[in-house]
């Protein structure tokens, strides 16, 4: 693993990536941002992330089926979903498909950042909280 | 860890399996024993505790009854509070009821061994089997009557449970056995959006304990420190108890912002307007 962690955020709003980006870049997570789920899973296919960051309702594909190819390309890879449609049902499907955490939308970005630190603490790297001392 | 609630029409059953279960798992165990402290705490008689959680039917005249309310909404905060740290095994507190939409939630029916029940009630009461039969069949209406009156549930729906084990066909052993296999899945385990649901229903019941202390009809909801409450109010009170209600919700540690929904109490003004 690379000393930063590397993260790839798949949100299909384009403020969704705007906003996260540069909050967890401040704790020095190397970020990058996509819209479009075919072009982001491409990119899992080159490259094993530390952590997926994935929405779940998508036009072109959707979260579970970007997780389940996340799971199977790179299984150390942390996948972590977020949704603006949580339900029981929903989350738990998730977490069975192996999910690492499940966040409903709308989330602070510093909700996002503890969840990220706790990946990484799983994949037995550390996030330097000291930079992101706002909630933005 | 998750959260294991076990129900059934049989006390007994819940806290065998509850005891047995917890053991097993390395869990806590949380039960009816809590009610002195949250009688304490909340100011109101155990006994009036214990009867809104019982076994006892409530007719429909007496669903708003303030105090029933109050007190099944005061046992309602504690209970989701307790079961914050999770890793606990839930019984006899109703929570079957009241703890919706929770995914590390893992939910246990336990049907209770007919024949035994039957063989026990008649031997405790002196009655005929036939007997003790018919009077288990109307504690089981009643039961249903009172989960209906105090929740708006119906507890025989096998959709509210993960699980459902007959007793009659599967001994205790098994059953404390499937429990803990199943506590294991993957689908049980917390997460950030069942926490924090978990604590959104929890703000949401301190909310309308608070409340019910000086009026009736009030539902809440709870999402990230912002509450939304629904009650009703004639045109004339409007303001007054919008005012009462923020201030007094406000007052509740983790709620940042109120809202207020009234609806018109129609019969009241109905009643009004023919004096």
């Amino acid at each position: 693993m690379s000393a930063s962690l590397e993260i790839l955020l798949l949100d299909d709003e384009p403020i969704v990536g705007k906003r996260l980006k540069p909050a967890l870049a401040k704790i020095g997570c190397e970020v990058e941002v996509f819209q479009d789920p075919i072009a982001a899973v491409a990119r899992i296919k080159q490259k094993s992330f530390d952590i997926v960051v994935t929405d779940i309702r998508m036009d072109e594909m959707d979260g579970m089926q970007v997780l389940e190819i996340v799971r199977e390309q790179s299984p150390r890879t942390k996948v972590i979903m977020i949704t603006g449609y949580a339900m029981i049902a929903l989350a738990r499907e998730a977490m069975e498909k192996g999910a690492f955490d499940f966040i409903a939308k709308p989330f602070k970005p510093d909700d996002l950042r503890k969840v990220i630190a706790k990946a990484a603490e799983a994949l037995g790297s550390k996030v330097d909280f000291s930079a992101a001392n706002d909630n933005n | 860890m998750p959260i294991i609630i076990i129900s059934s029409e049989d006390p007994a059953v819940e806290e065998q399996i509850a005891a047995r279960t917890a053991k097993a798992v390395g869990f806590q165990t949380l039960g009816p024993e809590v009610l002195p402290a949250i009688a304490a705490k909340h100011a109101i008689p155990e006994p009036k505790l214990a009867e809104s959680l019982g076994r006892t039917a409530t007719p429909w005249w007496r669903r708003q009854a303030k105090g029933r309310q109050l007190s099944l909404a005061c046992v309602e905060a504690e209970v989701l509070d307790r079961l914050a740290p999770d890793n606990i095994v839930c019984w006899g507190l109703g929570a079957h009821l009241y703890v919706l939409g929770i995914s590390h939630a893992l939910k246990a029916r336990l049907l209770p061994d007919p024949a035994r029940q039957i063989e026990a009630l008649a031997g405790q009461r002196g009655v005929s089997p036939q007997k003790a039969g018919k009077l288990l069949e109307g504690a089981r209406l009643k039961r249903a009557q009172w989960a209906q009156a105090a929740f708006g549930q119906n507890e025989m729906d096998p959709s509210m449970y993960d699980l459902i084990i007959n007793l009659g066909q599967i001994d205790p052993d098994e059953a404390v056995g499937t429990l803990t296999t199943a506590v294991g899945y993957r689908k049980f385990q917390p997460m950030t959006y069942s926490i924090s649901s978990l604590a959104d229903l929890a703000l949401a019941a301190k909310v309308k304990a608070k409340l019910l202390r000086t009026m009736n009809d009030i539902r809440v909801q709870a999402r990230d420190g912002k509450v939304v409450v629904t009650s009703k109010a004639l045109q004339r009170e409007r303001r007054k108890k919008t005012a009462a209600i923020k201030s007094l919700a406000g007052e509740v540690p983790g709620v940042n912002y109120v809202e207020v929904h009234l609806i018109n109490y129609v019969i009241r003004a109905a009643a009004e307007s023919f004096r």
